[in-house]
């Protein structure tokens, strides 16, 4: 449902020469939410590579309500004990999908062959407030899970409540500081295995750059930088580190926007490089290729896909 | 006789074998033989893993940089058909369909 695919990249002239204005700090911009401090860092630096077949059809019957069928059959990974060997195990599934679209609702549904089900909910209830649920169903038990988010937009501010089942409550806000930077915190506790967590985070972002981090009690620590070089083209990088098990992962990826193809790739410090391409063969036809290397385990895994629609 | 012959030429050849052998065991030249056997060894594996460092480069250059040059080379041409066709057919009349 993401659009792969931007409008054609037209070279916007901004004719209006930038002046210094003082800042107006009882009118600054509404934050971006607090799950989507790093949408542009993800969007570079973690596509979604898969191995084997994929096939997409998506077909709208009216213009807000539409069908999908998806075909993905290729080796799926099994955790295994020891971490050199990889254990994949080939399965293919079949996934039928109801999407429902409209500017205050949106329901979509899905089922797939090996019985698991998954359903999200999205309404705008007032024009400041949201309400969206997930759930996803499976067959074994004890692997079913929902969660619940009432959001709340302040002119400046946002504010999110979550409940999910394991008694999981979470809360997080965000607060526009200037026109540019955000800072956020989170609180969740869990009921399961008896834990809270608290997190902060910080956002600074201009026309040609936005940068993220991200700080959690859990040990996570992530920071993240794109740097917008040109219309079509957008590099980032990407730390993250565990203070508890002491372990950091860095990335950098590239995002090439093109008017006929997309190309996404990025190398790890872990060894591993991927690299996705999409490419329109024609209205509505979008071709997929996806690979990835990881060197150290020696694991390869390559795929290609079909999007209609 | 014989032995007499063979310690005459022993003297004389083994003058020569014993200058050979005191040559040939020598320090120096037991230095020079270990040196030469590390040679190699550094060698082989400077060779093994140089080729290890090639194959990760070589993967990754044809996985990150071959698909991105393919498609930007399309782009670019894309753009020279089109600017092909903008000139060849001039500006479109003012009541064109866009």
């Amino acid at each position: 449902m993401a659009d792969l695919f931007p409008p054609l990249v037209t070279a916007q002239i901004d004719d209006k020469p930038k002046v210094d204005e003082k800042v107006d700090y009882s009118n600054l911009p509404c934050p971006v939410p607090y799950e989507e401090l790093h949408r542009e860092a993800y969007m570079s630096l973690k596509p979604d590579t898969f191995e084997g077949l994929r096939f997409d059809f998506t077909k709208g019957l009216n213009q807000k309500f539409g069908l999908c069928h998806s075909v993905m059959m290729g080796p799926t990974e099994v955790p295994s004990q020891s971490p050199d060997t990889v254990i994949k195990i080939p399965t293919a599934h079949y996934e039928f999908g109801a999407n429902y679209i409209d500017p205050k609702l949106m329901l979509v549904g899905r089922v797939m062959t090996d019985g698991r089900q998954s359903a999200r909910v999205r309404a705008d209830l007032t024009d400041k407030l949201m309400v969206k649920a997930n759930a996803q169903l499976a067959n074994e038990p004890h692997m079913s899970q929902a969660m619940f988010n009432f959001d709340y937009m302040g002119s400046d501010y946002r504010a999110q409540l979550q409940f999910g089942n394991n008694a999981l409550v979470g809360a997080n806000y965000i607060q526009s500081v200037t026109p540019r930077l955000s800072l956020g915190g989170e609180v969740f506790w869990v009921g399961v295995p008896r834990k809270s967590g608290i997190g902060y985070a910080a956002r600074y972002e201009t026309d040609k750059m936005v940068a993220s981090g991200q700080v959690a009690s859990t040990g996570l620590m992530a920071m993240n930088y794109v740097q917008k070089v040109s219309d079509k083209v957008s590099l980032a990088t990407d730390f993250m580190y565990n203070y508890f098990s002491r372990e950091a992962v860095a990335s950098v990826g590239y995002d090439y926007m093109l008017r006929q193809s997309r190309v996404r790739g990025k190398i790890d410090s872990n060894g591993v490089a991927s690299a996705l391409l999409e490419e329109r063969l024609s209205m509505g036809l979008n071709f997929l290729m996806s690979a990835e290397l990881d060197h150290k385990k020696k694991d390869y895994k390559f795929g290609f896909g079909l999007t209609v629609g | 006789m014989a032995t007499n012959k063979r310690t005459g030429a022993g003297k004389s050849g083994g003058r020569d074998s014993s200058i050979l052998a005191k040559i040939a065991n020598h320090e120096i030249a037991n230095k020079g033989r270990r040196a030469a056997c590390d040679a190699v060894y550094v060698s082989k594996k400077l060779l093994r893993s140089t080729g290890k460092a090639a194959w990760i480069v070589g993967t990754s250059f044809l996985i990150l940089v071959v698909p991105l040059l393919i498609q930007a080379e399309r782009d670019q041409m894309l753009g020279e058909i089109e600017l092909q066709q903008a000139s060849i057919l001039g500006p479109p009349p003012p009541g064109a369909l866009q």
